[in-house]
C-alpha cells in the first residue's frame, strides 16, 4: 500500500520535473538574444563556431530532439557558461547555494522554535490579553515588508548602536578557505586562524539576516498553529477526553498537541518556497553571497544561462522539499492516507 | 419607535446585511476598512490632483525635513527628497501605482482564475488530474521568483511587473476556486438541483457561483496583500517601476543613498506599504471572522 503511494508520488515528481525542464528549455527561445549563445553561454561566437555548435547542440533537428539533447546536457552537468564570468554555471551555483541553504535553514528552525510555542500559547489562552497580544504582533509582523524591516534594523542596530555588522558572512580579517561552503564547517576545517574569534564573527554576521528572514515565517507559523489548535480543541474527542476525567494539561498534551501539530509538517513545505523568495531579498540587502543575490545580479546583467540554471535549481529544491514534507505528512497522519 | 407587528412573521436579514452586522463590531477591521477607503480615494484622485507636481525638481528645497521637525516647512508636510521633489505628492501618486495597480492586477487574476477554476472544478478524471498537477507545479514556484523570471523575459518596467504579478497570482486563484467548487458540489442543495434535472452549466451558474463570493473575497484580500508586497519588492530590486515613477518600493531604493541625511525618505514609503498591507490583512481577518459567525448564527 505504502509502496504504491510512494510510487505514485515519484511518478508525480517525474512529471513535475519534465514540465519544469520544458519550461526552462522554452526560456532559451523566449529570452532575447541568439539561441546558441543562450544555450552555451559563449559570447562573441565566430560564424564557423556557430555552425559547429549548431550541429553539436542538435539545433538542426526537431524541437523534440533538441529538448532531449538539452536534458542529456543537464544530466551530464554541462549547464553552459555564465555570460558574466565565463565560468561553468553549475560550479558557480555550487559556490553560492550553501550560503542560502545555511541562512534559510537557520531561519526555518528559528521560525519553528518560536512560532509553534507562541501559537499554542495563544490558542490555549484564547481571548485573553496574552492571545490578543501574540495575535496582534503576528498580524503586524505578517504585514511588514521584509526589505523595509531589514533597512530599519540595519539603521538601528548597525549604524546607530554599532552592535552588528551590516553585510557579508564573515569579518574581512579572517581568511577562511572555502571547502564545504557552510561557514561554520569551513571555520572548523580551517587551520591557521583563531577559530573562536572567527566563529564569533560569523555568528554576529548571521544574526541579523536570520532574524529578519525568520520574521515572516514565524508570524505565519504562529497564525497557522493557533488556528489549527483552536480547530482541534473544538473536536468531539477533546470533549470526550475531558468527560473521561483527564486534567487540562493531559488533554492538551495527549490529544490536542499531537493532532494540532500534524498539519505543521505540510505547512513547513509550503513555507519553504516563501522562505527562499524572502531569502533572495534578504541576501540582496545584506550582501549575503547566496543564490538569491547571484540570481538578481544575473538579471541585471541579462545573464540568461545563469537565470535559467538558478530557476531550475531553486524550483527543484522547493519541489523536492514540498514532496518530502507531503510524504512525511502522509506517513504521520493516518487520516491523510488515501491509498 | 418600534414597528407594530400584528401578525407573527418570520423576518430574515439578507446575507450581506448579516455579514455587515458581524463585521461592524470588530473595531480593528472597521479601522482597516476606513483606511483602505481613504487610500482608494487617494489612488483615484492623485493622478489628477496633487499639492505639488510630484516630478518637479526644486533645487532650492533639497532634503527639507518633514514639517513636524523644527526646520521643516508647512507647505511640504512630509518634506522633500534629494532632488527637491515634494514627498507628500509623490507618496499620494504612489498610492495609485502601488495600491491601485495591485488592485487591478489582482482583479484581472481573479476573473481569469474564476474562469479557469470553474473549468478545473467541474471537470473530472484524467483532464482534471493533469490540470491539477500543472497547477501544483506552478504553486510550488514562489510567486516573486516567477515574477522575476517573467520580468527577465519581458524586461524591467512597471507594466511588465503588473503582467508578471497577474500571472504569478493566477495559480492560487485557480486552485482556490477549483477547491471551493468541488466543496460546493458535495452540498445537498446541489444534489437536489441535479435531481431536478439541471445540467452542469445550470448548476454552475445558478447554484455554485453565487455561493462562491465568500471564498473568493477571502482569496482576494490575501492575494492583494501579496501583490502589494511583491510589486514593492520588485520595485525595490529595480526590476519593477523605473526611476522617476513614485512607486513606493522604488522610492525606498532611490532614497537609499541619502539614508543617513534624510531617514524619512526611506521610512515614510515603507510605513505606507506597511499600513496598507496591515489594513488589508485586518479587513481579511475581520471578513473571515464575520463569515464564520454568520454561518454559526
Amino acid at each position: 500500500m505504502i509502496l504504491r503511494y510512494l510510487a505514485r508520488r515519484l511518478f508525480l515528481l517525474g512529471f513535475v520535473f519534465v514540465a519544469l525542464t520544458v519550461f526552462v528549455f522554452s526560456l532559451n527561445y523566449l529570452f532575447p538574444g541568439d539561441l546558441v549563445s543562450n544555450l552555451t553561454g559563449l559570447r562573441n561566437i565566430t560564424p564557423e563556431q556557430h555552425q559547429t555548435l549548431q550541429t553539436s547542440l542538435g539545433l538542426d533537428q526537431s524541437l523534440w530532439q533538441q529538448y532531449i539533447e538539452y536534458n542529456r546536457r543537464l544530466l551530464d552537468g554541462n549547464w553552459g557558461l555564465s555570460f558574466a564570468s565565463q565560468q561553468p554555471v553549475l560550479q558557480e551555483i555550487g559556490r553560492v547555494l550553501p550560503a542560502t541553504l545555511e541562512l534559510a535553514s537557520y531561519a526555518l528552525c528559528l521560525s519553528l522554535l518560536a512560532g509553534i510555542p507562541l501559537g499554542l500559547l495563544a490558542a490555549v489562552r484564547k481571548d485573553s490579553w496574552l492571545d490578543k497580544f501574540i495575535s496582534g504582533m503576528a498580524l503586524v509582523g505578517y504585514s511588514l515588508p521584509v526589505f523595509w524591516l531589514a533597512l530599519i534594523c540595519i539603521m538601528l542596530f548597525s549604524l546607530q548602536l554599532g552592535w552588528l555588522p551590516t553585510s557579508g558572512r564573515l569579518g574581512v580579517l579572517f581568511e577562511v578557505p572555502t571547502q564545504t561552503g557552510f561557514i561554520f564547517a569551513d571555520i572548523l576545517l580551517a587551520t591557521e586562524i583563531d577559530r573562536m574569534a572567527a566563529a564569533q564573527s560569523a555568528f554576529l554576521h548571521l544574526l541579523l539576516p536570520t532574524l529578519i528572514l525568520a520574521s515572516y515565517p514565524t508570524n505565519v507559523m504562529i497564525r497557522f498553529v493557533r488556528h489549527s489548535m483552536l480547530d482541534v480543541l473544538e473536536q468531539n474527542y477533546i470533549k470526550t477526553a475531558r468527560a473521561k476525567g483527564l486534567s487540562r494539561p493531559q488533554v492538551l498534551y495527549r490529544h490536542g498537541l499531537r493532532n494540532a501539530l500534524l498539519p505543521v509538517t505540510r505547512q513547513v513545505g509550503l513555507q519553504f518556497s516563501t522562505l527562499i523568495t524572502l531569502a533572495m531579498l534578504t541576501e540582496v540587502i545584506f550582501s549575503w553571497p547566496g543564490i538569491g543575490q547571484w540570481l538578481i545580479d544575473s538579471i541585471y546583467q541579462r545573464n540568461y544561462p545563469s537565470i535559467q540554471a538558478g530557476l531550475l535549481v531553486v524550483s527543484s529544491l522547493v519541489i523536492c522539499v514540498n514532496m518530502l514534507t507531503e510524504i512525511l505528512h502522509t506517513l504521520f497522519n493516518p487520516l491523510a492516507r488515501k491509498f | 419607535m418600534k414597528k407594530l407587528r400584528l401578525y407573527y412573521e418570520e423576518y430574515n436579514k439578507k446575507p450581506y446585511q448579516l455579514l455587515w452586522r458581524h463585521f461592524m463590531p470588530q473595531h480593528f477591521a472597521m479601522f482597516g476598512l476606513i483606511i483602505l477607503c481613504v487610500l482608494l480615494t487617494i489612488a483615484l484622485v492623485s493622478p489628477f490632483m496633487n499639492p505639488h507636481d510630484p516630478y518637479l525638481q526644486n533645487s532650492e528645497l533639497l532634503l527639507v525635513p518633514p514639517s513636524w521637525q523644527g526646520n521643516g516647512l508647512v507647505s511640504y508636510p512630509f518634506g522633500t527628497d534629494d532632488l527637491g521633489r515634494d514627498l507628500m505628492s509623490r507618496l499620494m501618486l504612489g498610492a495609485s501605482y502601488s495600491f491601485g495597480l495591485a488592485i487591478l492586477a489582482v482583479l484581472g487574476a481573479m476573473l481569469v482564475g474564476i474562469l479557469l477554476g470553474a473549468l478545473a472544478g467541474m471537470t473530472r478524471g484524467v483532464q482534471s488530474s493533469i490540470f491539477n498537477h500543472l497547477l501544483d507545479l506552478a504553486l510550488t514556484i514562489p510567486s516573486l521568483l516567477l515574477a522575476i523570471v517573467i520580468v527577465a523575459v519581458l524586461g524591467p518596467g512597471l507594466l511588465n511587473t503588473i503582467w508578471a504579478i497577474m500571472l504569478a497570482m493566477l495559480p492560487q486563484f485557480i486552485h482556490g476556486v477549483g477547491n471551493a467548487i468541488q466543496q460546493q458540489l458535495k452540498q445537498d442543495y446541489v444534489v437536489a438541483y441535479r435531481l431536478d434535472g439541471a445540467n452542469n452549466w445550470q448548476i454552475l451558474w445558478s447554484v455554485v457561483l453565487p455561493n462562491l463570493w465568500e471564498p473568493v473575497s477571502l482569496l482576494f484580500t490575501m492575494a492583494l496583500s501579496t501583490a502589494i508586497l511583491d510589486i514593492a519588492a520588485l520595485g525595490f530590486l529595480g526590476l519593477g517601476a523605473q526611476a522617476p515613477t513614485p512607486e513606493w518600493g522604488s522610492m525606498i531604493a532611490d532614497a537609499l543613498d541619502s539614508i543617513y541625511l534624510a531617514p524619512w525618505t526611506v521610512a515614510l514609503p515603507g510605513l505606507l506599504i506597511f499600513i496598507t498591507v496591515l489594513s488589508i490583512n485586518l479587513v481579511g481577518d475581520g471578513l473571515h471572522k464575520a463569515m464564520k459567525k454568520r454561518r454559526e448564527s
